[in-house]
């Protein structure tokens, strides 16, 4: 590559460009660690020991901890702190799946990045796994820079033995539960907002799923977000804690100690509340048609599959067109955020993006993943690679987005536009 | 789990002899799965100081599901496995001296086979009473059933919950609801069957469709409001069901989980839960930050 901008940020050793590339990463790893159906050796007794001892893991649960993969969606606050919690607990894969990028106002609780991720705006998926692979290299961290859609969610969960909950809305969430309901997989919800939060472990074919509880897209938008009430971080770890005590339950095969309530708890002021879980809905097309969950672990080849069809789709759409044609663009107000995200039918060709903002005068700080562009007029544009995917921050709505971005393509926005 | 607050509709009571082989533990799970909402230990065979270990598990599941549990006949035991509460027949210790070994926190329910017995029994300060045997039963040998006329008279009287018991099964659950029971108790039908939480659900689900049978023609307009606890506070209300109460308070288009006694309703339930009065209902905003 002529202008390899991993180097160029110090980041080589990561992922060169596109959003699929752990396989690369893990390929190019001296220590192939994290094969399935591994057993624990030596050293990982003497490293995961305090956890064996507990005795409800002991070196059973231990080895299927090692044997077991996940999905994290969302590298945010709570992600960030699940996927530290599956990764020192010796989880064998973890997947990551996050479409944001590392800012400021993340670091006051967003335990695994810092300032430099915030300062080089680096993906949280892929910033999340360069901790992560640090703070464990014994497993297999699969970072995945994109928006969870219900093109790529059902491939992102295939094959894993559980969901975890770190997305920041509702309509997440409810895609999420209604893949792992049809993939007969757990979700672990958590949610946290100002100082109170949410959990629960909703299970096919034994609990109802999230539609059920919280309702449909027809529903108004979440109550509150982080941006409009604000949260602090321990409510956050709070939740988390609860979700990833769920998980290691479940991945320990300790599946009877699950905890079968919803709790809703207030750190301040402080409140704990705690509901049982009604059974599956008869009338939900969802989780009254549940496929209830293997018996026991899951083979990895599952896994394997997922992610592979996951990466020809990646591959197939990483192709940058070479002039961007007209084309419907897709806009979503990233909730609370003075932030929208608009989606091209194809991926956006960075270099000569980059050569028109920089002659515009725009302060431009890029990494692998992305370009991000400050306008002279306080705008910010993010421009992810391979993704057809663009963040605007710094203007009131969507029709202001597109009308910019359509500007800074050159291209006149002759399709409709659809706000979602 | 709170007397004030106690209520049921599916009572599941153990019985191991119905299920040779099988791990108790594992049927009652499969029952409280399907959507028993309270738990009896009963085994007149053993000692009890030899059924600590079955109810202390038992206790530990129950709690997992956030469901009581109730021992049968021995108080002491109910303590030392801190169950909920007793259930005591009419041969056991009087409900007083339950009561003055329990303390005031926990239930104590009896077994009545006559108005007679139940008037006595309300009188007594039972916290519920079980109406029965609806129907000869092979748990009760040689005991005459009470039928189902002894049903109508505790549905037409009886104010305290009351739970029908006594060889209920699938085939006759309709008949007994008819009578106008609104909980019911199976014992073998239950634990007896090789699929428990197919019999549950099924048996959980006869008893809410008749509920919401009750809430859609009856509840007469002239029925002053109801007393119930509304996220910690009392509060009065003429809504009957909770879609309604959420309607009234203008959270129904808006992303809230809705709680009454201890258990979420899905809100394809909220227009069929009828409210009842002295309900403890929480309406709380899902938070979904991340």
């Amino acid at each position: 590559m002529a202008d390899d901008p991993a180097k160029e940020c110090g980041m080589a050793e990561h992922i060169a460009g596109l959003t699929n590339g752990s396989e690369q990463t893990a390929a190019g790893r001296q220590k192939e660690t994290a094969e399935p159906g591994r057993s624990a050796d030596r050293t990982d007794m003497e490293r995961y020991s305090r956890q064996i001892r507990f005795a409800p893991i002991g070196p059973e649960g231990q080895r299927r901890l090692l044997e077991a993969s996940v999905l994290i969606v969302g590298a945010g606050a709570l992600g960030a702190s699940l996927a530290q919690h599956m990764a020192r607990a010796g989880v064998g894969r973890i997947r990551i799946v996050d479409r944001d990028f590392v800012e400021p106002s993340n670091l006051q609780r967003q335990t695994l990045f810092d300032e430099e991720d915030a300062r080089l705006a680096l993906p949280k998926a892929a910033a999340a796994a360069a901790k992560l692979r640090r703070i464990n290299s014994g497993i297999a961290i699969e970072e995945h820079v994109a928006d969870v859609t219900s093109a790529n969610a059902a491939a992102l969960a295939e094959g894993v033995q559980l969901v975890l909950d770190g997305t920041d809305n509702a309509a997440t969430r409810l895609l999420m539960s209604d893949v792992c309901f049809a993939l007969g997989i757990p979700f672990l919800y958590g949610g946290a907002v100002g100082a109170s939060g949410m959990s629960a472990a909703l299970v096919p074919g034994e609990t109802a799923c999230l539609r059920c509880l919280i309702g449909g897209d027809q529903e108004a938008a979440d109550a509150g977000t982080c941006e409009t009430e604000g949260v602090i971080s321990p409510i956050v770890e709070l939740v988390a804690a609860l979700q990833a005590a769920e998980a290691l339950k479940w991945l320990t095969g300790r599946r009877e100690s699950l905890r079968r309530t919803w709790i809703s708890a207030s750190l301040w002021p402080s409140e704990w509340r705690e509901w049982r879980l009604p059974g599956p809905s008869r009338d939900c097309a969802v989780c009254g048609r549940a496929k209830p969950p293997a018996e026991s672990g899951l083979p990895m080849e599952r896994a394997e599959a997922g992610l592979k069809r996951l990466a020809v789709r990646e591959e197939a759409s990483a192709a940058p067109s070479p002039r961007p044609t007209a084309g419907p663009i897709r806009a979503a107000v990233l909730c609370g955020r003075d932030t929208v995200q608009l989606t091209l039918d194809h991926p956006l060709p960075l270099e000569r993006i980059e050569e028109r903002l920089r002659a515009d005068g725009c302060i431009i700080t890029r990494n692998p993943w992305l370009i991000r562009a400050e306008t002279g007029d306080g705008r910010r544009f993010v421009v992810f690679r391979g993704e057809g995917r663009v963040l605007v921050q710094g203007v009131s709505d969507a029709e202001e987005a597109v009308r910019g971005l359509t500007e800074l393509l050159h291209q006149p926005n002759e399709e409709g536009v659809t706000v979602r | 789990m709170s007397r004030a607050a106690f209520d049921f509709r599916l009572y599941a009571i153990t019985a191991e002899s119905c299920h040779p082989g099988r791990d108790l533990i594992e049927v009652m799970e499969a029952a409280i799965r399907g959507g028993a909402d309270i738990v009896q230990l009963r085994d007149k065979e053993t000692p009890p100081e030899r059924l600590l270990g079955q109810a202390r598990a038992l206790r530990e599941l129950t709690r997992r599901y956030g469901v009581p549990f109730i021992v049968n006949d021995y108080p002491e035991l109910a303590l030392e496995a801190e169950a909920d509460g007793v259930h005591l027949g009419q041969e056991d210790m009087p409900i007083a001296e339950a009561r003055r070994l329990l303390g005031e926190d926990k239930i104590i329910g009896i077994s009545t086979h006559s108005i007679e017995q139940a008037r006595e029994a309300v009188r007594a300060g039972a916290d519920y009473i079980g109406v029965g045997p609806v129907y000869p039963t092979p748990t009760k040998p040689g005991r005459p059933a009470a039928g189902l006329e002894y049903v109508r008279q505790a549905a037409a009287e009886i104010a305290i919950p009351w739970v029908a018991i006594g060889g209920i099964t699938l085939d006759n659950a309709d008949e007994v609801l008819d009578a106008g029971a609104r909980r019911l108790c199976a014992v073998s039908a239950i634990v007896g069957s090789p699929d428990p939480e197919a019999v549950s659900r099924e048996l959980k689900a006869r008893i809410t469709a008749r509920e919401a049978g009750h809430a859609a023609d009856a509840a007469p307009p002239a029925e002053g409001p109801i007393r119930l606890r509304l996220n910690g506070r009392d509060t009065e209300t003429t809504a009957r069901t909770l879609g309604e109460l959420i309607e009234r308070h203008g959270l129904k288009d808006r992303r809230i989980v809705a709680e009454v006694d201890g258990e979420i309703v899905a809100r394809s339930e909220w227009s069929r839960t009828l409210l009842k009065a002295g309900a403890a209902v929480e309406l709380v905003h899902f938070r979904g930050g991340g």
